[in-house]
């Protein structure tokens, strides 16, 4: 079903799915490319923890997806402030909401009234700013070589890379935002899961590809079922 | 003779263009040192090249500076492969 929040910058699409009552999976897409990427695997994960009867959400944030919004007036706080609004949605209606994210979609579920966090390869703001610099490199070619803080030196307060207009603000937020960390409160449950081929720690390694990395967008049936039973799991033993 | 681990990066490398420029696997295990990459393959465009090097990054727990990429790293599965294991071995 397709619904809609209100934030503080305009309205939002959000796709939603399950059972009216119960707890929600409030889902977060990586930023920029890796949305498109990311986004059918992310429904098929949603539509999978509806029929095990858990309730997801997709909501669009502002500048991504169908949203309205300019991306380049879009900051990492007006995205963290519309995914707690998206929260809130539910929240008034007494339903536990749950953050699931993956890759830099974990830099925003930060606000707002979460039960819990299940984060799939998430990615920190640093990193993801080394890749689009690396993008940005590819686009300029060989023969201009981009310093660390590039886009601070153009003359205007936007920058193209690959296709996304994004401001140099959002950029230097970029550098400093981390994905939540466990011990920023150890009560709430964090589970976090990674690619085999991923060496960092993880609670759960799961085999296949990483779809965000893929040239062009796919999807792994297979995968999001295997990932829908561990979130469907893990919701349930912390709601108990 | 080959560095200790040179196998291992070589499978990961191959891995890498297989997952990342959604090859079959057949087609990406038919890479010999010689099969030419870049200019060849027509999955890896400019954009495709910087998620197959951070890819690597990640697998191979080693940093690749953008200035030493370059056309004769990437011209060939060898090469790449010998670039990697220079970076992942010493």
């Amino acid at each position: 079903m397709i619904s809609q929040y209100d934030w503080e910058g305009g309205r939002e699409a959000m796709l939603r799915f399950g059972p009216d009552t119960g707890p929600v999976i409030v889902a977060a897409l990586p930023l920029f490319e890796e949305a498109n990427r990311t986004r059918a695997f992310v429904v098929s994960i949603l539509r999978a923890l509806a029929q095990r009867g858990v309730a997801g959400a997709l909501p669009d944030m502002p500048g991504q997806g169908e949203s309205c919004y300019p991306l380049e007036d879009a900051t990492i706080l007006k995205m963290q402030s519309a995914y707690e609004a998206a929260v809130e949605s539910f929240d008034r209606d007494g339903r536990n909401c749950y953050g699931m994210a993956i890759r830099s979609g974990a830099l925003l579920d930060h606000l707002g009234m979460i039960y819990g966090r299940w984060h799939l390869s998430p990615q920190g703001g640093a990193q993801l700013l080394r890749e689009l610099t690396r993008m940005k490199q590819a686009e300029v070619g060989r023969d201009q070589k981009l310093g660390a803080h590039w886009y601070m030196d153009a003359d205007v307060p936007t920058v193209a890379v690959a296709g996304n207009s994004l401001s140099t603000a959002l950029l230097t937020d970029l550098s400093l935002k981390e994905p939540w960390q466990r011990e920023d409160a150890p009560d709430i449950p964090h589970r976090i899961v990674r690619m085999e081929s991923d060496a960092q720690p993880a609670d759960l390694k799961v085999a296949g590809a990483p779809l965000w990395r893929r040239a062009e967008p796919d999807n792994d049936p297979a995968l999001a079922d295997l990932l829908a039973d561990d979130i469907a799991e893990w919701v349930r033993a912390c709601e108990s | 003779m080959l560095p200790e681990g040179y196998e291992t990066v070589q499978k990961t490398v191959r891995a890498v263009l297989r997952d990342t420029l959604g090859l079959s696997e057949e087609r990406a295990a038919a890479f010999d040192s010689d099969t030419p990459l870049f200019g060849a393959l027509p999955e890896l465009d400019s954009m495709a090249v910087a998620g197959v090097l951070t890819e690597l990054e990640d697998r191979l727990g080693i940093i690749i500076e953008d200035d030493e990429v370059d056309g004769e790293m990437l011209e060939t599965f060898g090469a790449l492969t010998r670039y990697a294991a220079d970076k992942a071995l010493t």
